[in-house]
């Protein structure tokens, strides 16, 4: 049974990088940080992720000593496989409800040894593959994944009990029920991520039917080193693909799927892979087709050069229809801009869509703060206090107010931990009005 | 493998087969299908390394389904890389070590 103090200074909601770093920073100045992850393991989006840019640094050789930090930091409780259920203001502070989901392990029992899932028969499109390989009904995350603990997909498992007998800590519990708890904590930080436009709404791409035609995190798993393939491979015959397209503003700029704003991120995250396959696959060729580039952040404009200079190929170009060829090749009718508009079919081996950044959580009743039209939270002081929400002692980091890249969420993220540290000292100050 | 010593857990797998709604069809479907695709892709390759499209033709199943059993396999350890053709990786059954 889970125990829990019955207070904590702050509550960090989501434990992607910024939510991470907003517990860091929090707990550094000595405060006792709760942070809950809904997903069984913390690192969010970018422990996923291939390299970054635009130094091309490996994501999780980044991400996981952050990860172990947060794990090991005497200030902060970790709790994964959590999910936020109410959020009411005290003021001062918070009352708050969480539900600790069964993972039908014992947590502080399993020792990670991967035994049950070497037991287990089931195969599963693993979701932090993208479903591109497979896992077991019961399976640690992944393997950088922290904690290093099995948790048990119920809608998957055929009750067998092999994964029970190959356990040598015996600590696969059928009983456990999940868990719910309310405690109080002082302030609030919601860093609760992003994700991707749907590419079912893009029907002109093919609307998620067509297999070659994946999404930009798909790609960053195709290449990792530890990746489903091991190579980069296209996922309808396992063919090196010879040409490769990325379509930009797949789901950005777009009024027609109800996102008109930039991604900000999506060309630098094109142009990275982009040039990572030019390094690895040297004779295939790989096309851009945007309608601008916006390369905005420190050294981007230089990435974008050095991509070009590797081999990249960018053409300004609108893709109006993406259809299946035979061997599920690609068709892409462009508009290519930079010639009046001439109209070209041109066929690829693969298409990456640059889909937009949408907001992984929309809490509505559970949590007190407004959303904006765009359906990130609202920022009411946008120019002087952007990690502020609406309401008073919740502050906001990364992805949760808008689009943005993974050195912008950490600043957000430690803009985040000092208000919320000037919060919890006027509180105990009596500095902030009932 | 291991008898596990909690005395009550054939009991506790018993009442969460129940409250998860058992063994149902569905999941009985799926289970038979990825055993038999697992299954025809171990045989196509008894008589040599082949492709993704190679293995696909030979088993009659579809190629995305292929290569999805083919690298679970390779996980697994039952099988290995074995060269390229032309843009494809061969695979090749493992031979498991006595």
């Amino acid at each position: 049974m889970l125990k829990l103090k019955e207070r904590y200074d702050g509550l960090v909601i989501g434990a992607g990088i910024a939510g991470m770093q907003a517990a860091l920073d929090l707990a550094g100045q000595g405060f006792d940080v709760l942070l809950v992850e809904r997903q069984p393991s913390i690192g969010g989006v970018m422990v996923g992720l291939n390299k970054v840019f635009p130094t091309l640094d490996c994501s999780s050789c980044i991400c996981t000593p952050r990860m172990a930090e947060v794990a090991h930091h005497p200030r902060i409780t970790l709790l994964t496989y959590t999910d936020v259920q109410r959020v009411e203001p005290l003021r001062p502070g918070f009352w708050v409800q969480i539900l600790k989901k069964a993972r039908y392990v014992v947590e502080d029992q399993c020792i990670g040894c991967s035994l049950c899932e070497l037991a287990c028969e089931v195969l599963v499109p693993h979701e932090f593959e993208c479903g591109l390989g497979a896992r077991r009904a019961i399976y640690i995350p992944h393997a950088n994944a922290i904690p290093q603990v099995a948790v048990l997909d119920p809608e998957h498992c055929v009750f067998d009990g092999a994964c029970a007998k190959a356990c040598p800590k015996d600590c696969i519990d059928f009983g456990q029920l999940p868990q719910a708890l309310s405690l109080e904590v002082g302030t609030v930080i919601v860093a609760s991520g992003l994700q991707l436009t749907p590419m079912e709404a893009k029907k002109e791409y093919g609307a998620g039917q067509f297999v070659n035609v994946m999404n930009p995190l798909a790609m960053e798993r195709v290449q990792a080193s530890n990746g489903p393939y091991g190579h980069i491979l296209r996922p309808s015959d396992g063919k090196i693909p010879r040409s490769i397209a990325y379509v930009q503003c797949a789901g950005s700029r777009d009024k027609s799927i109800g996102v008109p704003y930039c991604s900000r991120v999506c060309c630098m995250y094109a142009l990275k892979p982009a040039t990572m396959i030019k390094h690895e696959l040297h004779d295939s060729q790989v096309t851009i087709y945007y309608m601008d580039i916006r390369a905005f952040g420190k050294g981007y404009e230089h990435f974008y050069r050095r991509a070009v200079a590797d081999g990249v190929r960018v053409v300004k170009a609108k893709v109006a229809r993406i259809t299946e060829a035979e061997e599920r090749d690609l068709i892409l009718r462009v508009e290519l801009i930079d010639e009046g508009g001439r109209l070209a079919e041109v066929r690829h081996d693969l298409v990456v869509l640059s889909q937009g950044l949408v907001p992984a959580w929309h809490p509505g009743a559970i949590l007190p703060i407004a959303e904006a039209s765009d359906g990130f939270f609202e920022v009411p002081e946008l120019a002087t206090r952007p990690a502020r929400s609406s309401v008073d002692g919740i502050f906001l980091a990364g992805v949760a107010t808008g689009p943005k890249d993974i050195p912008d969420a950490i600043v957000e993220a430690g803009a985040a931990a000092m208000e919320a540290a000037m919060y919890l000292d006027r509180s105990r100050a009596g500095c902030v009005a009932a | 493998m291991n008898e596990p010593t909690r005395p009550e857990w054939r009991e506790a797998l018993r009442r969460f087969r129940e409250r998860m709604g058992g063994l149902t069809e569905v999941k009985k479907a799926r289970q038979k299908a990825h055993r038999e695709a697992r299954t025809l892709i171990a045989a196509a390759l008894k008589s040599g390394a082949k492709s993704v499209p190679a293995i696909a033709r030979e088993t009659q199943l579809q190629s995305p389904d292929v290569l999805w059993h083919v690298m679970a396999m390779k996980r697994g350890g039952d099988l290995r890389e074995a060269g390229r053709a032309g843009d494809y990786y061969l695979y090749a059954l493992k031979e498991r070590e006595p």
